[in-house]
């Protein structure tokens, strides 16, 4: 069981720390996302890096559609590493959707967590009434036409695409090679799980300190769902980053580092 | 690419590329573009709608890849953007056609689980490549597990070396596979399933597979095993008491002298029905027996000709019929004297029974290549020709529907079967008005 956890979700342990930092993912890349500010950490933590089933270097045979229809599944595999490695007091950093699986996983098993980085999070990306998420549903949709069209793709992997086995189509060449290649099936159930899901009232219940990470002009994650979290998570600190964009982690690792060690020293 | 857009280069300095991108664009660009350029260096063939100032969107390819300075920082990003307009929409119907293809199998698929039966499809070869739910169901397993060796293994051990031949045949032939065996199910049970298999040649004609079915029946074959028990146990339950009545009878028959003639006559009557009620009771259990395979045969070499003369002799007593017996008089062969006779009593009571104006019934008994064949022919109505098919067929009477005739319509049944057991041939040919012709044939 342990170890098939670990192979399965392609847990990468490194640093020489007793604490422990769990680096989580978001929707679309791998934990290769992480390479510019995991060096930063190694020295005092012990770092672990995982791929969520279905992405990146994870055994995609194990994933059933069923079980990750919902982001429960993807709290599963959190909870599977964290009993696999019998991890106490971790301190979580989750980017983007993986914010929302890691609030998710605090309330399930709140003693294996101490600390909790949000970085980017958004507790509902549709808008709904009062609630301003950023999205109507015709932004969604535009999306997954945009991922489709990229896993259809040029010429040449356009065929094996749409001749291939409807299942698991051939990955285009260019997808292949990038950190960033899912299964396109796999990455159109995820997205979908991603931007439906609805967690503003999971927030409440989260009873361990965590810090929202706030990007300036992220479409994805506005300002106004940061503070949303910020409010409606109880000892939640937030930070407004410089960092445009939605992926500070990659565009101003220096700044994340910063804000994340401010808080969890 | 100002001209592709209708932008001036003014518009565009110093704002952000993906702001020139719909909202799904730019979440895309977001997640995917920009964390591939930082960390691989390099993006190669993203497929986005860019908006040109009118808001009608611009298809393009965006190949980008970094440059560096010599502290690894980015120092510039060089784009190629490539319209690809004629592309999308070439891309789109596929698309489209796609879509459409998957919907329509999944229709199909939706159809085939309804189905209260189970259906699969196979190469041409006999690779199994789609089983429907039901099937999953049944063997309780993943459509995925179903290979070929998988299915072989659920077929009962007696009807396989069956089953394979007929698929050898249909495979050769292209004929369709109709077969009837006995399938182990999720409970460890075998149940009897009709097999259906025909082959599906594509349109262009070059592609072909097998499309089956299994239809589960088992209550079929249960009703018929039941109702061949009951008629089983019918017959012995009839037996039983005719027996005795019989035994009464002939005592009273011996007593007869001592009565009056009037009686005499009763008795008489009383006998011939007894008679009548054993033979169809002998019917009913020879078709039951012949039904189980447990017709028993004494086989031993007699004279053909003798026998029907003896055969003869004994209805000529009880009809005034002229029966006329011809043909090889020498002809010996291994057999079950006593069921044989059955049959050749079968067919002269038939031709007495149904051709009553005919006076002259001929048995014509012939040496034919390896087999001798015994014919009996009458000079009566004929049959219709429709109906010579079903003549040797179980519970089946030419004049059913008001028929002055009584039985059981199990006696050419019965007949067929002895012959067949024999190793055999039975037919019959008529003509209307003319008469009618029944023959067998044995090994000899």
């Amino acid at each position: 069981m342990q170890q098939s956890v670990l192979i399965r979700n392609n847990v990468n342990i490194t640093g020489d720390g007793k604490e422990v930092i769990l680096f989580a993912h978001g929707f679309g890349c791998d934990q290769n996302a992480w390479q510019f500010v995991v060096d930063a950490f190694i020295d005092d933590y012990k770092v672990i890096l995982f791929d969520y089933t279905g992405s990146g270097q994870s055994d995609i045979n194990q994933y059933i559609s069923a079980k990750y229809s919902t982001l429960d599944g993807y709290v599963q595999d959190v909870l599977e590493i964290c009993e696999a490695l019998d991890l106490r007091d971790v301190i979580f950093i989750g980017h983007s959707v993986s914010s929302m699986i890691g609030v998710l996983a605090a309330n399930l098993k709140p003693e294996y967590f101490s600390k909790l980085v949000l970085v980017g999070p958004s507790a509902r990306y549709l808008n709904d009434g009062d609630y301003i998420g950023g999205f109507e549903k015709d932004d969604l949709e535009n999306l997954f036409e945009f991922m489709d069209s990229n896993y259809l793709g040029w010429s040449s992997t356009m065929a094996p695409a749409i001749m291939g086995n409807a299942d698991r189509p051939a990955l285009g060449g260019f997808l292949t090679e990038s950190f960033c290649s899912t299964d396109p099936k796999v990455a159109r159930d995820f997205a979908r799980v991603t931007f439906f899901s609805d967690n503003r009232a999971d927030l409440s219940k989260l009873k361990i300190p965590s810090l929202t990470l706030q990007c300036a002009e992220d479409i994805i994650a506005p300002n106004s769902v940061g503070k949303y979290v910020h409010q409606h998570a109880p000892g939640n600190e937030i930070v407004m980053l410089n960092a445009t964009g939605h992926c500070p982690h990659i565009s101003e690792p220096e700044e994340t580092i910063r804000a994340i060690k401010a808080f969890i020293n | 690419m100002l001209n592709w857009l209708g932008y001036t280069e003014l518009n565009l300095l110093d704002s952000r590329f993906s702001t020139l991108l719909p909202k799904g664009g730019q979440m895309h660009f977001e997640m995917f573009f920009f964390p591939m350029l930082k960390v691989d260096g390099i993006v190669k063939e993203l497929s986005y709608d860019i908006l040109r100032k009118d808001k009608t969107p611009l298809s393009v390819l965006l190949n980008a890849n970094t440059i560096l300075d010599q502290n690894g920082n980015i120092r510039a990003i060089n784009v190629v953007v490539t319209d690809v307009t004629e592309r999308r929409n070439y891309e789109k119907e596929l698309l489209k056609a796609k879509n459409l293809a998957e919907n329509e199998q999944k229709r199909l698929e939706f159809m085939a689980d309804l189905a209260p039966e189970m259906i699969w499809t196979a190469s041409s070869t006999g690779r199994i490549s789609y089983v429907n739910a039901r099937f999953c169901r049944y063997f309780d397993c993943e459509e995925k597990e179903t290979r070929t060796l998988f299915v072989l293994s659920k077929v009962h051990k007696e009807d396989l070396k069956h089953l394979l031949r007929s698929w050898y045949k249909s495979q050769s032939t292209g004929m369709e596979l109709n077969e009837t065996i006995r399938l182990i199910n999720r409970d460890g049970n075998y149940e009897w399933h009709r097999v259906k298999a025909a082959l599906f040649v594509e349109k262009n004609g070059d592609q072909t597979n097998w499309f089956g079915s299994c239809t589960n029946v088992e209550e079929h074959v249960r009703q018929l095993k039941k109702k061949d028990d009951f008629i089983n146990i019918a017959s012995h339950e009839l037996k039983t008491p005719i027996t005795s009545l019989k035994a009464v009878l002939q005592l009273m028959q011996r007593m007869k002298a001592e009565t009056s003639e009037r009686m005499s006559g009763l008795i008489d009557k009383a006998n011939h029905s007894v008679s009548r009620v054993t033979e169809m009771v002998d019917d009913l259990l020879n078709a039951s027996q012949m039904n189980e395979g447990q017709l028993k045969l004494n086989k031993k070499i007699f004279n053909v000709f003798d026998m029907i003369g003896a055969c003869v002799h004994h209805l000529r007593l009880e009809n005034n019929y002229q029966i006329s017996t011809i043909g090889d008089e020498n002809i010996c062969v291994t057999a079950d004297e006593g069921r044989i006779e059955q049959v050749v009593n079968n067919f002269i009571t038939n031709a007495i029974k149904y051709a009553p104006q005919s006076q002259l019934i001929t048995i014509n008994v012939v040496a034919i290549p390896g087999f001798v064949r015994v014919e009996v022919i009458d000079k009566g109505d004929g049959i219709q020709p429709d109906k010579i098919p079903y003549l040797f067929d179980r519970y089946y009477q030419v004049n059913s529907a008001g028929s002055k005739y009584s039985g059981l319509g199990l006696g050419l049944f019965i007949c067929a079967e002895i012959i067949r057991q024999h190793g055999g041939q039975i037919g019959a040919e008529s003509k209307i008005n003319e008469g009618s012709l029944f023959w067998f044939t044995l090994p000899l």
